[in-house]
């Protein structure tokens, strides 16, 4: 397991190198200045060249892109040019914030999103199934900003339940959290209902209801680790991308998460942030999906880590 | 029984909820003695950007020029809401040398640095002014010191104080610049050149942007990036009284929805209102709506250096094509109003309200126009990314196509659109103009001088000397006149631009919010903001 481990990371390094050398290029492609960004209005040549030389961006490309590869080897991942600040601070700063928004709609998402999707398969065809799938698919479709209004609407402003905005108690995480997980939970919900339905079709489920095994045992001793494994990689999936910060929620909910970061250092051509968070980025989908991959040996003693 | 029983409940609740009734409004005809109210309190107020930091030379942000206008003084500000400039730092209005190149300033003395012992003197102004122009450091806004003597050297590094400053003593000192600049006292006024402590600075290093230390109303208290900055009153402001408030606590809020929300909830206590909401929060009667008159153009740029856009009968067809009455009705109703020139009434030197050289609607005439000019084609115009300027331009779009001009708007993300404009190499865009400073220089030099010309690709030679003249020219009738025949060049004869609209800033508060003053130049002022306490 160790070797397994150890040889995925190495592995990641060719994949962190690309995706810095293409984020780098991307950047150097688009249009957008970013000491024009910062000037503003009043981008005048002369400004503009003082602040470009400071910034090094008038070095060749390769020197650019060879000294954030340097630092960025020794855990320096340069200096934001909006703000001065080192990028990783900029980074850890937020991060925790979007770590608990993440965790928190993790949460709602898999015990709404497994529950009614076992409920849905072991009641096929039932008014439950029926009536939660059509929700699912509402879920899926409602556009998220258009939830977070309405949500902020009914709980925030008229009931006057939860905070409309902000983070400063954890009640401020609930709405968000809900919003978040609401669209997760969905997909989860319809991933679990169709594996769950291949799986209580097998022989071996068929047997052990004919051994006399009560539902329940039936149900989660031998249906659920098996339909689970697809719904893991789903979950392992979505949870990666929670992580790396959800930009529309962190924005209507004034939430000072990566997603917001992100939005902004985009925005304002922040090349050595933008760089930094699409490498911080990288590295959660790899460590994200190592740990998807691990516990597919746990669920299932068949998959064996080669 | 059951029916009698419910009969008394309601009988019951019927009388509960009068006398509910009468007593709210007693409570309502009886307001407080005007003695009992106590003018204080912590201001609840959002910001829609963080600013990552306080450091106003570093930062050309609306947010930081606000917060920096609680922070900082500068040697000069607006009196109230009016375009006219009084001392702020300084003991009198400076003193101007018949040539208009010299200026003398005397500082008000004892003035204190938040720290409470740091006083003020001609040194830190010196400091401040070399600190925007180092061609070392991260000064944004050199363009208000640049008039300046020896400021082309300075920023060059090739002198290493800057001659056009002369220190007389502590508390006076001259500032030469290399030519007359009419618009330079206003420069000073700009919150970008909030005097700093040269003390203060050296000793926080890089600490500086982060934990600032002015002379303005208020002080950091505590700063939270993203989520809250937290401002308390100055014991040590240099205009006694003053602030009354006992502080101002901003909260980020990028979404404006968000923001209208915790408003309308109680939670902020001021909230710039989107113009769809403005009927509905002035009628809803909770609310106080403060309407500011501000320094702004809506206008429509058409890249004269585009052969799409080269020939001026072209731009006269669209300039007479688009019905601003009808436009700026439908999207802004009472707060906007015709534009007919692009410097905005009020300015001194700008044409009076509903004067101006601007074209007016005459469809029939722009159909003629474009007739003459047979096929041309389909043509196109940017859209900021970002701008709420979507239901404008698709009524423009549709203006045009009454007289034939098939326009294609795109929408160009914000930094894209930002370098093409600086590299001039945007094809037409309706846009809009928010003055720095109220002088007719800062928006026709800006737009149409041979440098920095927002994309309007503009070439008239005779034009530009012009500017160049009246920015110079120091009396202010004459001044007057050369920006009218600059504006009757420009709109007229060359149709660069036409200007569409003026609009007003709104803002809505709670009742018991008062003083707020709201400057033309789109920064509110707190000095003298309060909220009625019982």
């Amino acid at each position: 397991m160790i070797d397994y481990i150890i040889r995925r990371l190495i592995f990641a390094v060719p994949v962190l190198l690309g995706v810095s050398l293409i984020t780098f290029i991307l950047l150097n492609v688009v249009p957008g200045d970013p000491v024009v960004e910062m000037l503003g209005k009043h981008a005048d040549p002369a400004a503009v060249e003082k602040i470009r030389n400071q910034l090094g961006l008038n070095d060749p490309l390769y020197i650019q892109f060879g000294r954030f590869l340097w630092n960025a080897c020794r855990g320096d991942l340069g200096k934001s040019f909006k703000t001065g600040q080192p990028v990783t601070k900029m980074i850890l700063d937020t991060f925790p914030t979007t770590v608990k928004l993440a965790l928190s709609s993790a949460f709602v998402a898999i015990v709404v999103g497994l529950t009614v999707g076992i409920i849905s398969a072991v009641k096929q065809y039932s008014f439950f199934d029926h009536a939660s799938m059509i929700v699912a698919l509402a879920g899926i479709s409602a556009p998220i900003f258009w939830v977070a209004v309405v949500g902020q609407l009914i709980f925030g402003l008229h009931l006057k339940w939860l905070p409309i905005s902000g983070y400063s108690t954890p009640k401020h995480i609930i709405l968000p959290a809900v919003v978040l997980g609401i669209r997760f939970a969905a997909s989860i919900a319809r991933y679990t209902r169709s594996t769950f339905l291949d799986v209580i079709r097998q022989d071996y489920i068929r047997t052990a209801r004919a051994k006399g095994l009560a539902e329940r045992a039936v149900i989660f001793g031998h249906a659920l680790k098996n339909a689970l494994i697809p719904v893991v990689t789903v979950i392992g999936m979505q949870i990666s991308g929670l992580l790396t910060g959800s930009i529309l929620t962190e924005t209507i909910f004034a939430i000072p998460g990566l997603g917001r970061l992100s939005l902004w250092a985009l925005s304002n051509r922040d090349f050595p942030l933008v760089q930094g968070i699409v490498l911080f980025t990288a590295v959660i989908f790899v460590i994200g999906n190592l740990i998807v991959d691990i516990s597919y040996a746990f669920l299932d003693p068949r998959v064996r880590l080669q | 029984m059951e029916k009698r029983v419910l009969s008394v409940l309601l009988v019951m609740l019927i009388i509960a909820s009068v006398l509910t009734g009468c007593s709210r409004s007693a409570d309502k005809a009886e307001p407080p003695e005007s003695s009992q109210i106590k003018k204080g309190g912590v201001l609840n107020d959002y910001l829609e950007d963080d600013p990552n930091g306080f450091d106003v030379q570093e930062n050309t942000l609306l947010v930081t020029y606000t917060l920096a206008r609680h922070l900082y003084s500068t040697l000069l500000r607006y009196k109230g809401d009016t375009l006219e400039l009084e001392p702020e730092l300084l003991a009198k209005m400076p003193e101007v040398s018949p040539d208009g190149r010299t200026y003398t300033f005397e500082l008000k003395k004892g003035v204190k640095f938040h720290d409470g012992t740091t006083e003020l003197v001609a040194d830190d102004v010196k400091f401040t002014i070399e600190r925007m122009l180092n061609p070392n450091g991260r000064g944004m806004s050199t363009w208000l010191f640049e008039p300046i003597l020896g400021a082309k050297e300075f920023m060059e590094g090739k002198a290493t104080s800057l001659e056009g400053f002369k220190k007389i003593d502590d508390y006076r000192f001259q500032i030469i610049l290399e030519k007359p600049y009419a618009p330079f006292l206003h420069n000073l006024a700009v919150p970008a050149a909030s005097i700093y402590s040269e003390k203060l600075v050296k000793a926080a290093g890089d600490n500086w942007r982060l934990n600032p230390i002015g002379t303005g109303p208020f002080r950091l208290k505590s700063y939270v990036p993203n989520t809250e900055i937290v401002l308390e009153k100055n014991p040590y402001y240099f205009e006694p009284g003053l602030p009354y408030l006992d502080g101002i606590h901003y909260r980020i809020v990028p979404d404006a929805t968000t923001a209208l929300m915790e408003f309308e909830n109680g939670t902020l206590d001021v909230c710039t209102i989107p113009v769809n909401e403005y009927q509905r929060i002035k009628d809803s009667g909770k609310y106080e709506v403060l309407e500011g008159v501000a320094l702004n153009t809506y206008y429509f740029l058409m890249n004269m250096s585009d052969p799409m856009w080269s020939d001026v009968r072209l731009r006269k067809a669209v300039a007479m094509a688009i019905d601003k009455e009808k436009l700026v009705q439908a999207l802004y109703g009472p707060r906007g109003t015709v534009a007919k020139s692009f410097v905005t009434p009020g300015i001194p030197g700008a044409y009076e309200e509903g004067t101006g050289p601007a074209y007016d609607y005459n469809p029939e005439e722009a159909k003629k126009l474009i007739r003459e000019l047979g096929n041309i084609g389909k043509l196109q115009a940017w859209q900021r990314g970002g701008d709420r300027l979507s239901d404008a331009n698709v009524a423009i779009q549709a203006m045009l196509k009454e007289v034939g001009i098939d326009l294609e708007i795109t929408i160009v993300e914000k930094a894209a659109f930002g370098d093409a404009r600086s590299k001039g190499k945007i094809p037409a865009t309706h846009g809009n103009w928010w003055a720095d400073i109220p002088d007719p220089d800062n928006y026709l030099h800006t737009f149409f001088a041979r440098t920095n010309q927002m994309s309007s690709g503009y070439n008239n030679k005779k034009v530009q000397d012009l500017l160049e003249k009246a920015r110079t020219e120091v009396d202010a009738e004459k001044r007057k006149e050369l920006y009218r025949r600059i504006e009757d060049i420009i709109i007229r004869e060359d149709v660069a631009v036409i200007p569409l609209f003026h609009i007003k800033s709104l803002l809505a508060t709670q009742k018991n919010v008062k003083g707020i003053i709201m400057h033309p130049t789109g920064i509110n002022i707190y000095t003298y903001a309060y909220k009625e306490i019982q």
